[in-house]
């Protein structure tokens, strides 16, 4: 993809208004990493904590560029067979059990054991040609004409020696497969992997990518989110509610509210047709923010204090 | 490649940012696409390139504010634009070079300009691009000038706040200040009323220089006077280390263990990918007429390997068996399933508490615990009945302790058992190998029930140990 012209990617400030067309508001941080990302030809490892948009970053970025998104969910146990390719076992088997039948005309004529063998042998390549092989999302992204983006999602989750299958890919976009060889990339996908930190990802695994580390947004930038995913919110609650949820990330809780939670408090408050925020309605709906019981009842002493700061500044 | 990037990168290697030569060519193209004129998209940039986790990028921010920011203070002095008392003014006028533009005949000139233009010499002087860049505040050239001067006198090798002098004088020299002080001295002589104006342009320079040698000092030499605190504390006896020291030690044993961590998730490639269970699908293709249509899959699952860690945590021994655990503990990325055990007269898991709090307040609590008197033969009676039966060919067993059993029954009967079932039993101790077996050290009977023994008693050691623990139970 890197070699193509993409007018949507042509300058920082290009991709951060590409990217709010279509709902993502990124900081200058984000639209650099992308913009690098094409430059350089390099994955971008996205980290951050749940919820600040890793994962909307790459679909969004599909839209923009308007090619497929391959989506890889990594888990514990993920393998190649399950990501990069696996041998169509059944068609090979169905095939062999036509050859048994045509076995006789085959050998028609052969002279001896050894032409007879040398004969069969020619079958055995054509059962693991690319005929026989199913593609799975590593390798589906690179067999894509037009490129694609690939986004390896969670891959703190996968198992360190999945990383090491990754590190081929990455560098080179190519594969190797021992039956076939070297598979190369039609057009090298773009590239995001996320990681929520659950473990150090290799230091291998890193330096063959960008690293963007996106932390919790400013005010600033969430009241542009919200506008964004939200537009019908006035303007006086939705500086109120965003101010409200800063101030409970400051707070020591199991899990504070990522974005994705102050946009549906923000859905639930317009709801409840109400234009500023006051200490009933957080009541009511706190639990769209707080998704533990625990943090809920920890937060309730603190309520009027911070209702009052929100509508304050 | 830039040079000032290859020395920025240097700076970042002393501030523990690992950075790979791959990353640096990274950086470098990431330079040549965005360009210096933006510096905070390129701080951006850089960072994603060079610094992996947030902790380096906050390293990494930091430093690069401090390495390329190197705006100079505002030096421009409002008294210089003060008209000058109006006196006869023939000689400006009649300067036979005629080079004066417009611009500057608009402002009436001042003391010195009218004294240079009554002399050569000084004229000289004040025409030097140092001066002009004093004269008209050019903070741009001179800290250009400053940079490069610096660059030429070595700064970047500053070592000791004692050099600091030294730079200073020969940065000062390189960029021409001998001229400078020379024509104060003959302004002075000839009692000249330009003699102030140039000796504050002089005092400017002298403070600019002053605080950039400062700034560099900072840079540079702190991270090598950290690297060097760092070698010795490694080596030192983990028991001599001064209180004081502590969190150094901390920080550094995670370092290590972050090091080690690295090193040893770089597996090599590794196939995971099951094999077709033939005997099973061909015996299902039998029932359809050989047709092998149903698929068996047989999948390798691989045991996990496991770590017993018993550590005495008698006065003795407590100070080592604090870093062993700190350091099994932060590599539990690497290492996934260690339990441990301390003891000193009887013997309990402590697990559990490393599950609960902070490894450094664990390690508190089981010093309070387990803390006394030391007794091997109840410890390890205890330990059997815990965990012997969890002990099979993926485990391997360390034990940290001086061996030292006050004449009690050493028990050797259980090392035994446990030798026979696990994978490998190793034994750290913290006395050197000379005093095994003297006095009360039962150490030379129980090495016999042990894979490997070792002495060990400072970082240095406990890292190679770890290291090649690593190796063995992948
Ligand atoms: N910058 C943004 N602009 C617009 N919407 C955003 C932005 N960031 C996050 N969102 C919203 O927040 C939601 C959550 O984002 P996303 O699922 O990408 O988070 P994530 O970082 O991948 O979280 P997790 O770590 O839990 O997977 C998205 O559905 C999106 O609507
Ligand atoms: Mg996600």
């Amino acid at each position: 993809m890197h070699t193509q012209d993409f007018p949507q990617l042509t300058s920082v400030q290009v991709i951060k208004d590409g990217f709010e067309s279509f709902g993502y508001i990124c900081s200058d941080k984000i639209a650099t990493a992308v913009y690098l990302a094409f430059k350089l030809r390099k994955p971008v490892l996205v980290e951050g904590p749940p919820g600040v948009g890793k994962t909307e970053l790459a679909k969004t970025m599909a839209q923009l560029l308007d090619t497929p998104l391959i989506r890889l969910q990594c888990y514990e146990g993920l393998d190649e067979a399950k990501a990069l390719y696996e041998w169509k076992y059944g068609k090979q088997l169905l095939y062999t059990q036509v050859l048994k039948e045509k076995l006789g005309d085959l050998l028609h004529g052969a002279q001896g054991l050894a032409e007879s063998v040398q004969r069969l042998h020619q079958f055995g390549d054509i059962f693991y040609s690319e005929e026989f092989l199913e593609p799975r999302p590593l390798l589906k992204a690179m067999q894509q004409e037009r490129g694609a983006i690939l986004l390896i999602d969670e891959v703190d989750k996968s198992d360190y020696e999945f990383e090491s299958l990754l590190l081929e890919i990455l560098s080179d976009y190519q594969v190797s497969i021992p039956e076939i060889g070297t598979i190369k990339a039609r057009s090298a996908p773009m590239v995001f992997l996320t990681s929520n930190n659950t473990r150090e990802i290799s230091d291998a695994l890193k330096r063959r990518c960008l690293h963007l580390y996106i932390p919790f947004p400013t005010v600033e930038l969430e009241e542009r989110i919200v506008r964004s995913r939200v537009p019908d919110v006035d303007e006086r609650l939705r500086h109120q509610l965003v101010e409200f949820v800063h101030s409970l990330r400051q707070l020591d809780l199991k899990k504070v509210p990522a974005i994705s939670e102050t946009i549906d408090w923000a859905r639930s408050l317009l709801l409840l047709h109400t234009d500023k925020l006051d200490e009933e309605l957080v009541r009511m709906t706190l639990n769209v923010l707080l998704k533990f019981e625990d943090d809920i009842e920890a937060t309730d002493g603190e309520i009027v204090q911070l209702v009052r700061q929100a509508t304050e500044s | 490649m830039p040079e000032s990037l290859v020395s920025f990168i240097q700076v970042l290697r002393t501030r523990d940012v690992r950075i790979s030569p791959a990353e640096t060519l990274d950086a470098t193209n990431v330079l040549a696409v965005l360009g210096w004129s933006d510096r905070a998209r390129l701080r951006d940039g850089l960072g994603m390139a060079l610094a992996k986790t947030p902790e380096e990028e906050a390293i990494f921010n930091q430093c690069f504010d401090q390495f390329f920011a190197r705006q100079l203070a505002d030096f421009s002095d409002s008294s210089e634009n003060e008209p000058a008392i109006e006196e006869e003014d023939s000689s400006a006028g009649d300067d036979p070079t005629g080079v004066d533009s417009d611009s500057s005949r608009a402002e009436l000139p001042s003391p010195l300009e009218q004294a240079a233009a009554a002399d050569p010499a000084l004229q000289a002087v004040v025409d030097s691009p140092l001066v002009q860049a004093l004269m008209n505040n050019d903070s741009n050239t001179l800290s250009l000038a400053m940079s490069k001067a610096g660059e030429r006198a070595g700064l970047q090798n500053i070592q000791m706040f004692t050099q600091k002098g030294q730079f200073t004088r020969r940065i000062l020299e390189a960029m021409g200040e001998e001229q400078l002080r020379s024509a104060v001295i003959e302004l002075e002589k000839a009692n000249s009323p330009a003699q102030a104006q140039l000796q504050r342009y002089r005092d400017i320079l002298r403070q600019q220089v002053r605080d950039y040698v400062e700034a560099q000092y900072l840079l540079h030499a702190e991270g090598k006077t950290r690297q060097f605190m760092e070698e010795v504390l490694s080596k030192t006896r983990l028991s001599n280390i001064e209180h004081s020291y502590l969190h150094r030690v901390h920080e550094l044993v995670r370092k290590m263990a972050r090091k080690l961590a690295a090193r040893h998730s770089r597996k090599r490639r590794e196939y995971r990918r099951g094999h077709l269970d033939m005997p099973r699908t061909m015996r299902r293709g039998v029932v359809n007429d050989g047709l092998m249509f149903d698929v068996y899959w047989r999948r390798t699952r691989r045991e996990k390997p496991q770590i017993l860690a018993i550590c005495d945590v008698s006065g003795s021994v407590a100070a080592y068996a604090k870093f062993l655990l700190l350091f099994l503990y932060s590599l539990q990325d690497v290492l996934p399933r260690v339990r441990s055990f301390a003891f000193s007269s009887h013997l309990g898991e402590v697990s559990d508490l490393f599950e609960q709090h902070p490894v450094e307040k664990a390690i508190e609590l089981v010093n309070w615990k387990y803390g006394g008197a030391t007794d091997y033969g109840t410890a390890l009676g205890d330990f059997a009945s815990l965990a012997l039966d969890d002990i099979n060919s993926n485990t391997t067993v360390i034990i940290l302790g001086d061996a030292r059993n006050n004449r009690g029954d050493p028990r050797l009967d259980i090392l035994q058992s446990i030798y026979q079932r696990s994978r490998q039993v190793i034994w750290l101790n913290p006395e050197s190998r000379i005093a095994w077996g003297t006095g009360d050290s039962e150490m030379l009977r129980y090495q016999s029930a042990c894979h490997f023994a070792a002495e060990c008693n400072n970082l240095k050691q406990l890292e190679r140990i770890i290291d090649q623990l690593l190796k063995s139970t992948r």
